[in-house]
């Protein structure tokens, strides 16, 4: 896989709901970019490699920075941990611990964890933003 | 793309003309509803559109703006609308040099490149050459690889054209994409075979070989009309000499684009320049051709062409002239005139006449900067033919009184002041009709400059009265600036024609109660001056001393006044005077100015400045002001030595002050008390002083002076100097550049220094070198005769006697009528301590150079010692 430069911008449709997805690279240089399109949308999904212990805290802090800016106030975030087909992963505990998610109390947070190799929990991820749509949420 | 929009604003100029109010604020606001969803193509068409007219307007976008406008556009991306994909790529080139962080949409771009739809590659991989930095350029390099020999031509074009815009910052990248470049420079069709020979070459422009050979690859395969062109372009700049690249361009001059039969004759024409015209002969008879083609592109391109060979060469350019004639009658106004100048300079005599009453017929309907084309071929033409000069007048008189701009009469004068200039016969009527076209004439400036003219030679005519009462209409009905002077004018009249002088001295008084300043002052000088002899020489010769020197020995009277009246003749002469041709400011009006103006004051400003060093320096002030001082300072060093010394000779009465400028190249040096011991092979010369440079650090200039009293015998000019530099070194520190406490004596052997006769004379132009020659008289005359054994020809005997004395020729007898057997040559000059000489010498050309030489001064020494240095 090539790492995204910039964004891409993808729709995908499941029943009668389209999603629309921008997939913001995750390289330092674009993380200041990432506030830009996060502005108005319906939720914000946080893929990190769960794997990746020692990168985790760097993941963990620019997740917090973002979530502070006042703009994207009470919008809910989906943390997914990757590559749990992997050894020596952390779990959805693990992770919630590790990224100090109890502590953001101003919107709903969930955390699950999928393994884009294997294809494992995709299914409930893609439930949890039907659920998170703009005709289900009004 | 662009293509579409040109198309699209003609379709809808009514969208075009509500742009036209746009303002910038509004716009930008606009922009943020890009960001909602879902978005109206259509919509954010006309706002993006909106956006590139105002960039393209000149309104300026901060930063943060065009940061914020781009990103509102990057969300556009979510349409499919490849219209409004199209105008995102626009809009991304045009704000990716403004914004922050346009790097942003290499991904998006990179997947419309690869897409499938082949409408948004191209545009996209533009813009991604224009978001992408040098280091990101490896994340694309496979693409735009693959780009540049992309089936679809315009992916192909887009490749090469960026890469020729990313050369400029990832020259390294470009290079290593050659193969590819160069599989598509045989590409089928022509434009890609363009970009990629533009590429190639760009590539390789800084190598020579490299670019030698591009061309002669390129040469055989390529059939694009524009990189035949520009191979020709190639060749002319890097290997004109080639033989295989000169067969090339031979051969495009049968190539059947005729833009490259044209470029090919252009530059053939370009590179033979210098040499005979059958080399361009080829080139001359394709650009024929055109001249009778029915595309007037062509017929102007070729006009245009061959009237710049014409005035090389006009010979190789006669072919042309039926054509060329066949043009005259072109309804096209700008080739009938490129047809006729380029005749003009052609034709022979026999045609003047004829073209002459053509462009007579059509001078009416050409807008003035043609008219002032074709005055410039006539001037060139009456340098030619001197006998057609007298139709030529008639022509240019009638035009004189026409209607016409500043430009085209300025341009009508000038050829008449040439002509007055050139040929004596057509003097007279010449000033005839410069006297009329001042009598209602618009413009100060040509006023101004016929009226010197006028001053120049009208009192030399044979009936000088005439031009009284066209010159004192102007002082009745002018501008002050044209009043003053028409005053200077009746000077000259004043004091050159006695017997005019009583009427000249009551219209002058008349002018002592004029309104302006100016006009009273020199009504009132002018009448003083008249009223002496010495005074009425003044306004013909006018007044040739430094100003600077002037000021400084009148202000030095003043303080220390004296009991002999002041001198002029001891005055310092101006030192440019040799190359002032014209008459001194006398006429008040500023010389057509030229590029010699500001060197000339540089030049004399370097003069005053040496005149003050001098005078600084106390020891020196006893011995009275400088004659004249050497043009150039001499170097008595070879360049890059260890010390560097200059010498310039200043001349005064009774003495010589020989100046060194030295200079100390060596860091680890620090010289103290710096001189040159001269030491003199020639009789009667007397050391005076020394004046030691007391110290002289590394890389700062300084001066040391050296004084001799010049011998009692006047006959004794000659010498020469040997030189030795003496100083004191002290050793720097190497660390601190400080100089050591101690010091040891050090010489340094210099050039000599040669004294010579023209040293001690001083040229001086003089207007009027008869009168001056008769007030002499005969008394005080020398006269020898001698071959000249070292030139063969009567002009390189001018320019050495010019050389061997310094003095000025007069009355343009430095320039050699070679149909006549004999020359007269007129020098002048002042002779050290204001002793006038005037030379007047008979060239004759046999086997070798005679010269017969009569030298007249007031001073017989002079005189004497002036004739024997010639001899000898």
């Amino acid at each position: 896989m090539i790492p995204t430069v910039g964004f891409n911008m993808r729709k995908v449709t499941k029943g009668n709901v389209t999603i629309k997805i921008w997939d913001i690279g995750g390289q330092p240089r674009f993380r200041n970019m990432w506030e830009r399109y996060c502005r108005g949308v319906q939720a914000i999904l946080y893929m990190v490699d769960a794997a990746d212990h020692e990168k985790l805290e760097a993941s963990r802090n620019e997740l917090h920075a973002l979530l502070e800016k006042e703009q994207l106030h009470g919008i809910p975030v989906l943390v997914l941990g990757n590559k749990i087909d992997l050894p020596n992963v952390y779990g959805e505990r693990e992770l919630i611990e590790v990224m100090h998610l109890n502590e953001i109390k101003d919107r709903e947070i969930c955390c699950y964890s999928i393994s884009c190799k294997e294809k494992s929990n995709i299914d409930i991820t893609l439930q949890w933003l039907v659920k998170h749509s703009k005709a289900s949420s009004s | 793309m662009n293509v579409s929009i040109i198309s699209k604003s003609k379709d809808e100029d009514a969208i075009f003309h509500q742009f036209q109010s746009l303002d910038k604020a509004g716009v930008l606001q606009e922009v943020r509803t890009f960001n909602k969803s879902p978005i109206s193509p259509k919509t954010c068409l006309v706002i993006l559109s909106k956006l590139i007219y105002l960039l393209n307007h000149g309104y300026v976008v901060n930063t943060s703006e065009a940061t914020d406008a781009f990103f509102a556009a990057t969300k556009l991306f979510q349409s499919q609308d490849i219209a409004l994909r199209r105008m995102i790529y626009l809009v991304i080139r045009e704000l990716a040099t403004i914004a922050d962080d346009v790097i942003i949409v290499t991904s998006s771009l990179t997947k419309d490149l690869t897409g499938k739809q082949e409408l948004l590659r191209s545009g996209a991989l533009r813009a991604l050459c224009t978001v992408i930095d040098p280091s990101m350029l490896q994340s694309i390099e496979r693409y735009m690889k693959q780009a540049i020999v992309d089936k679809n031509p315009s992916v192909s074009s887009a490749a090469l054209v960026s890469s020729y815009r990313l050369l400029a910052t990832s020259a390294d990248f470009i290079k290593r994409w050659g193969g590819e470049i160069q599989e598509a420079s045989t590409h089928e069709q022509q434009m890609i075979q363009y970009h990629a020979t533009g590429l190639l070459y760009k590539i390789r422009k800084h190598d020579r070989l490299a670019v030698s050979k591009l061309v002669t690859k390129l040469s055989k395969s390529t059939r694009s009309p524009h990189a035949c062109c520009m191979l020709i372009r190639i060749i002319a700049r890097h290997s004109p000499l080639e033989a295989t690249h000169q067969d090339f361009i031979e051969s495009c001059l049968r190539h059947k684009n005729e833009m490259v039969v044209y470029e090919a004759a252009c530059a053939i024409i370009r590179l033979k320049q210098n040499q005979s015209s059958r080399e361009i002969q080829s080139a001359i008879s394709v650009l024929s051709v055109f001249l009778s083609n029915p595309k007037a592109v062509l017929k102007y391109a070729a006009a245009k062409t061959l009237s710049r060979v014409a005035m090389e060469q006009p010979g190789s350019v006669t072919i042309c002239n039926l054509d060329l004639e066949n043009l005259v009658q072109d309804p096209n106004r700008s080739i009938a005139t490129l047809a006729i100048t380029t005749l003009l300079k052609t034709g022979t005599e026999a045609s003047v006449e004829r073209l002459m009453k053509q462009i007579a017929k059509f001078m009416g309907d050409i807008p003035d900067e043609f008219k002032v084309i074709v005055m410039m071929s006539i001037q060139s033409l009456c340098q030619k033919f001197p006998k057609k000069h007298q139709l030529v007048m008639s022509h240019l008189s009638s035009w004189l009184r026409e209607e016409g701009g500043y430009e085209y009469k300025k341009a009508i004068v000038t050829t008449l002041l040439l002509i007055i200039d050139s040929n004596p016969e057509m003097k007279e009527i010449a000033l005839g009709h410069l006297c009329e076209f001042i009598e209602d004439c618009e413009h100060s400036d040509l006023a101004c400059e016929v009226l010197r003219m006028i001053g120049k030679e009208g009192p030399k005519a044979s009936n000088p009265r005439t031009y009284i009462q066209y010159v004192y209409n102007r002082v009745l009905l002018e501008s002050p600036q044209v009043r003053a002077a028409a005053i200077s004018v009746l000077g000259s009249f004043g004091s050159e024609c006695p017997d005019l002088l009583p009427s000249v001295v009551v219209l002058l008084e008349r002018c002592l109660l004029d309104d302006d300043n100016l006009v009273r002052d020199r009504a009132s000088l002018l009448l003083a001056m008249l009223s002496q002899d010495t005074g009425a020489s003044l306004i013909t010769d006018g007044l040739q001393v430094s100003l600077f020197a002037l000021e400084r020995s009148l202000l030095s009277y003043t303080a220390r006044p004296q009991q002999t009246p002041f001198s002029l003749k001891s005055i310092p002469l101006e030192a440019e005077a040799l190359e002032e041709h014209t008459l001194p400011d006398i006429t008040g009006e500023k010389e057509p100015s030229k590029d010699p103006v500001p060197q000339k004051e540089t030049t004399l400003s370097k003069q005053d400045q040496l005149f003050a060093q001098l005078g600084s320096v106390p020891e020196l002030s006893e011995i009275g002001l400088v004659f004249k001082s050497s043009h150039l300072p001499t170097e008595l060093t070879e360049s890059e030595t260890e010390y560097v010394v200059h010498c310039t000779k200043h001349m005064f009465s009774q003495h010589i002050v020989f100046q060194f400028d030295c200079t100390n190249t060596l860091n680890d040096q620090h010289l103290d008390s710096v001189y040159v011991e001269m030491e003199c092979q020639g009789d009667g010369f007397e050391m005076d002083c020394y004046i030691p440079c007391p110290a002289l650090p590394y890389n700062k200039p300084g001066t040391s002076y050296c004084c001799f009293k010049l011998p009692d015998d006047k006959m004794n000019v000659t010498a020469t100097f040997s030189n030795t530099l003496k100083f004191t070194v002290r050793d720097c520190d190497p660390n601190t550049g400080e100089p050591n406490e101690a010091g040891y004596e050090e010489e340094y052997v210099l050039k000599d220094i040669s004294l010579d006769l023209s040293d001690h004379i001083q040229g001086l132009i003089r207007p009027n070198f008869s009168s001056s020659w008769d007030q002499i008289g005969g008394e005080n005359q020398i006269e020898e005769t001698m071959a000249l054994s070292t030139s063969n020809t009567v002009e390189e005997a001018i320019t050495q006697l010019i050389t061997f004395l310094n003095m000025t020729p007069c009355d343009k007898t430095n320039m050699v009528d070679c149909s006549k057997k004999s020359h007269t040559l007129l020098l002048s000059g002042v002779f050290r301590g204001g002793h006038d000489v005037l030379i007047r010498a008979k060239l004759i050309q046999s086997n070798a150079v005679t010269m017969q030489i009569t030298v007249r001064s007031p001073d017989i020494a002079t005189c004497d010692l002036v004739a024997q240095s010639l001899v000898s």
